[in-house]
């Protein structure tokens, strides 16, 4: 194994580069998290001062003050316009309702509007004003239905709103920490086996030392296969170090959450993908400008353009038709479906099973190439 | 043929080989014999395809025509038990920047040693004998070209091998490298290995080799010792007469002189070339004592490669 030993050793010389690439991607991967994942996970609705002036005081009116009662904080006021304007100023209250004499017949049957004051252009004010008209539109639906006032009165009063309990069994609609953690991956897959596989290429690709280790008892095939072991081994040891980690900072998260294993073998499919990528790549550099340029285009291109840096849902339909045939693209589909779903379902799953695999055959793919140029090269044509 | 018989036709077997990319021919119908325990130098000129015969012979290039024979086996790439008993030093500098001198021996040994402790013994055998002992921990960057050059050497070396092939190792080597360099050769030869030492320098293998074929346009124009290639051409003595003033009667004079056969007179500086015989400077100094001619530094010299190779292809070495 001198020849595996003698490319791992060329890779330990580039650890401080490795070092700082996942020190870097861990970092904005934290970053990034307490920028994106701040989430409101309940909300409580709008409550506002509402002074009524009642000039009617009738059965209709007292059902439109209990069912404004029951959103907002209801306050009687004398019918006196300049008070109500100073308690308006003073934001006393928030919205003043006037209902007039005869106010079901004005407003329901003859179809009149209900005067109200509300300070302008607010979006307490609209909102009043859309309960208000849902009210009216609600009595004028009775009214044409054959209901009296007093009947109409007890319906509308009845029709309060009950309060809605959310299933967050099948998902809370939260994205999940960890997704994003999931979701920068690639672009340290991609960048950092980039240059770690192709600068180790490079070196034992020198015309002196391929000669003289040809030269050697060691056959031309072996010290691929052994190369190439060195390559699955820095691969499975990052994608190693990315799940103990993600273990380490979302270890309850992820183990309660029963997708997990799907985000392994999604991330495991995604490193295939990046050391063969990375092995193709190296292979068809000449030296060191070429392969930083090289991979700087891979991993930014792919990363920009298949949703690690910008989410798939701001991309173009343009841009994802093109991001289809880029691999990346499938592991962070198969991500997002992941983020969404707490239990997947069969299409779901489906969809899972299909990126992955299509990930595996761009890895084949990569792989089927390498060995292309490289017999291409052996036979130097 | 099994392996015992090869003493008859040599560890190495070259039988008219050829070899060309395109249109060039880079070897010629090349035919070689290298016995074991012998330096053997193959000189020639830059392009004459020494290092392709070299190539030809470690099997990392295809030939069209011809045979080659290692150990009295057929050399294929998959000749892997010859390979092991070979050692390779390149023309350039072929070592991993990225490991210490140290390690750069003790990875191109463990290709042919795998016991770990056997190893350790012969790449510690290799730092010493190439006087790399100070630099086990240095980087090839920071060594200087002699030094990078004793490494290049032992890397090559460190395993043992049986026969040990050295493709221009003292190019761009101070004069102090090269001889410790030439030394060290000399030494692996005492040993037991057996060395192909390939040079367009002719003093070296004059130096170091005990038998020498000279290429030329991918051919072996000439092989045999120092002594058998000087004894095939014409020139026994070259007699060279600094500071003289002649005239026209008196070169055709000294032409006639007997076993002189070429004169040349340049910027008062007259080179006479004689065949082998006795007594051919007194010849000429009491033909110039005769006729009153005054001169300055006077010295004869032996004929060398340089000239064998001049008269049989009309050209320098160097050109």
């Amino acid at each position: 194994m001198t020849v595996f030993k003698g490319y791992m050793k060329v890779i330990r010389q580039s650890r401080w580069l490795i070092l700082m690439y996942v020190a870097i991607f861990f970092a904005c991967t934290l970053l990034m998290q307490s920028a994106a994942g701040k989430t409101e996970k309940s909300f409580q609705a709008e409550s506002l001062k509402i002074g009524i002036a009642d000039e009617d005081g009738g059965t209709f009116a007292m059902a439109l003050r209990t069912y404004l009662d029951n959103f907002h904080e209801v306050i009687p006021l004398e019918n006196d316009i300049s008070a109500m304007q100073e308690k308006l100023f003073y934001r006393d209250v928030e919205y003043i309702v006037r209902i007039p004499e005869n106010f079901y017949r004005k407003c329901i049957v003859s179809g009149g509007m209900l005067p109200v004051t509300t300070v302008p252009d607010t979006y307490s004010g609209i909102y009043v004003d859309q309960q208000i008209n849902s009210f009216l539109n609600n009595a004028r639906t009775c009214q044409t239905a054959g209901f009296t006032e007093k009947e109409m009165a007890d319906a509308l009063v009845k029709d309060i709103p009950v309060k809605v309990e959310l299933d967050t069994s099948m998902g809370s609609g939260e994205t999940p920490q960890y997704i994003y953690y999931f979701r920068y991956v690639p672009y340290l897959a991609l960048a950092l086996l980039g240059f770690v596989i192709g600068n180790v290429l490079l070196v034992f690709r020198k015309k002196g030392l391929k000669h003289r280790m040809l030269a050697s008892p060691v056959s031309s095939r072996r010290q691929a296969l052994e190369g190439i072991l060195c390559m699955i081994v820095t691969g499975t040891a990052l994608f190693v170090l990315i799940i103990l980690v993600a273990l380490i900072w979302y270890g309850k998260e992820l183990c309660a959450n029963g997708n997990w294993g799907y985000l392994v073998m999604n991330t495991a499919a995604l490193f295939f993908v990046a050391v063969s990528i990375a092995y193709f790549s190296g292979s068809l550099v000449t030296n060191k400008d070429a392969l930083t340029g090289t991979m700087n285009i891979i991993s930014l291109g792919m990363c920009f353009l298949c949703g690690v840096f910008v989410p798939l849902d701001y991309i173009s339909t343009g841009v994802k038709n093109v991001s289809q045939f880029l691999p990346v693209y499938w592991y962070e589909t198969a991500n997002e479906i992941l983020g969404e779903f707490t239990v997947l379902t069969g299409s779901a799953k489906i969809q899972i099973y299909q990126a992955v695999g299509i990930q595996l055959v761009f890895g084949v793919v990569f792989v089927c190439l390498t060995l292309v140029v490289e017999k291409y090269r052996s036979t130097g044509k | 043929m099994s392996g015992t018989d090869y003493a008859k036709e040599g560890i190495v077997h070259i039988e008219n080989l050829v070899k060309r990319y395109g249109s060039l021919v880079a070897l010629d119908h090349l035919n070689l014999d290298i016995r074991e325990g012998e330096i053997f130098g193959l000189l020639g000129p830059n392009g004459s395809g020494k290092t392709t015969a070299i190539n030809c012979i470690l099997a990392l290039l295809k030939y069209d025509k011809g045979s080659i024979r290692i150990f009295g086996k057929e050399m294929e790439p998959d000749n892997y038990e010859a390979k092991r008993q070979i050692g390779i030093v390149q023309q350039n500098v072929a070592v991993f920047d990225e490991f210490t001198v140290y390690e750069n021996i003790d990875y191109f040994c463990g290709l042919y040693i795998n016991d770990r402790k056997k190893r350790k013994q012969l790449v510690e055998e290799a730092i010493a004998f190439v006087g790399l002992e100070d630099y086990r921990k240095i980087r090839p960057k920071k060594l200087s070209g002699g030094l990078l050059r004793r490494l290049n050497i032992a890397c090559g070396i460190a395993h043992k091998p049986r026969l040990i092939i050295l493709d221009e190792p003292t190019v761009a080597v101070d004069p102090q490298s090269r001889n410790r360099i030439l030394e060290g050769i000399q030494q692996l030869n005492r040993q037991g290995s057996t060395i192909i030492y390939t040079s367009h320098y002719m003093e070296e293998v004059e130096q170091i080799c005990t038998r020498i074929a000279i290429m030329d346009h991918g051919r072996s124009i000439a092989s045999g010792t120092k002594e058998q290639l000087t004894g095939m051409i014409k020139t026994g003595e070259k007699v060279t007469v600094e500071a003289v003033v002649l005239k026209e009667e008196q070169l055709v004079q000294i032409r006639e002189l007997s076993h002189v056969f070429k004169v040349d007179y340049e910027n008062d500086i007259l080179r006479v070339q004689c065949t082998e015989a006795k007594h051919n400077l007194v010849r000429i100094l009491r033909y110039l004592e005769d006729q009153e001619i005054s001169f300055g530094r006077v010295y004869s010299e032996l004929p060398t490669l340089n000239d064998v190779f001049l008269e049989i292809t009309g050209k320098e070495l160097r050109d």
